[in-house]
């Protein structure tokens, strides 16, 4: 019906599905936001090579770096839900049901944060070293 | 055994916004959440007001959010719920309230209209002039999404129809795969048009919520993804 309906749903609708669903949606626009940073950033090089210099600056501050951690997860995610939402609904809809689509969705989870951990603990060692030289 | 009921309250007439109200009364675990709206509006506040008939899960007039999730309040015993906690009840979303737990379900039935969910065969009958016979297999294509109540369980349930109730939704879609399934209906080509259209199957993000709600446990985002794969291949197999 509208933004704010929608906002509502994805708040407050209980439910698995609906989980998998807003996360999708969040770590989509983190990874939009992200490249719209980086093309603008990207851009400088040509017409600004000072203000890129500060880009790469206030990239390695801590704040930035956590972000980057985040960019991971949600690179991570999007990709493995995109993945299986594209393997039910195209390849085999036999496989819709209750069950099976709740256990994949913890899968998906499951293997986000297998695959999410190590690159987050170096990318986090180095946050940490970066601050205490 | 004591029951709260948190319950979205909301008069046009009155209320600028809506409200929630707390009800705290007696009942069984084996009450349904209609039986305790029924007590209240009995009992405590006549001005309650929410849509049911048959209270039997046939006529689909009682769908409504039960904490958070929509179902129907004549299909959910209490004691499938967690009674020490406030149970929140809500009317369902995505169209626009009338009185309390009442929407207005105008949009919806006109989705469902859109997808012309009716037999279509012009051709003239069989030779005795009774029936056009069906094997059980071809029968059982569809029999899964015959057991539609047009509740709008799923189709309120949906992210996609939330954002924006043009989208046909999922109940629409289940009607539709009723007849474009059915071996003797003839106008499937004409629903798969409309269904590949904007406002039609594509718009399904696959969230499942639809499937999750449906009191008739049919496999709704199942049938959705075989009209998506109908409108690609199309074949109807
Ligand atoms: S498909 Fe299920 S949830 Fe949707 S309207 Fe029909 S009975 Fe209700
Ligand atoms: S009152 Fe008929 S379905 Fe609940």
């Amino acid at each position: 019906m509208s933004f704010k309906t929608a906002s509502e749903g994805y708040v407050k609708y209980q439910g698995l599905g609906n989980w998998a669903f807003v996360l999708h949606r969040l770590t989509g626009l983190g990874v939009i936001l992200f490249l719209a940073i980086h093309v603008v950033d990207t851009a400088f090089v040509y017409f600004a090579p000072d203000l890129y210099k500060e880009a790469i600056a206030l990239y390695r501050s801590p704040l930035f770096g956590l972000g980057e951690i985040l960019l991971v997860l949600s690179i991570i995610y999007h990709g493995l839900n995109g993945l299986r939402v594209i393997y039910f609904d195209m390849v085999n809809p036999n496989m819709w049901t209750i069950e099976i689509n709740r256990k994949s969705v913890i899968w998906t989870w499951i293997i986000t944060l297998v695959l999410w951990l190590p690159a987050a603990v170096v990318m986090g060692s180095h946050i940490l070293e970066h601050l205490g030289g | 055994m004591q029951v709260t009921l948190k319950i979205l309250r909301y008069n046009p007439e009155k209320d600028a916004q809506p409200h929630y109200e707390r009800y705290t009364l007696d009942a069984e675990p084996t009450d349904r959440i209609l039986d305790v709206l029924e007590k209240i509006k009995a009992h405590e506040d006549g001005t309650l007001t929410f849509r049911r008939s048959c209270a039997h899960g046939i006529c689909g007039s009682c769908a409504m959010r039960i904490n958070g999730r929509n179902r129907l309040a004549c299909k959910t015993l209490l004691q499938t719920l967690d009674t020490s906690k406030e149970i929140t009840v809500e009317p369902i979303l995505g169209l626009p309230r009338v009185k309390d737990l009442v929407v207005d379900m105008t949009t919806f039935f006109d989705n469902y209209k859109k997808v012309m969910p009716y037999f279509v065969n012009d051709e003239p009958l069989p030779e005795d002039g009774r029936e056009r016979l069906q094997s059980p297999e071809e029968r059982e294509r569809f029999d899964d999404t015959t057991k539609c109540i047009l509740c709008g369980a799923c189709t309120t349930a949906c992210p996609t129809f939330w954002a924006d109730n043009s989208y046909v939704g999922p109940s629409a879609i289940v009607n539709a795969h009723r007849f474009i399934f059915d071996s003797r209906d003839r106008a499937a080509a004409e629903r798969l048009k409309i269904l590949a259209g904007e406002s039609g199957v594509f718009r399904c993000r696959t969230a499942f919520n639809c499937t999750e709600a449906c009191p008739r446990e049919i496999d709704i985002t199942k049938a959705i993804a075989e009209v998506k794969r109908a409108i690609i291949t199309g074949r109807l197999d």
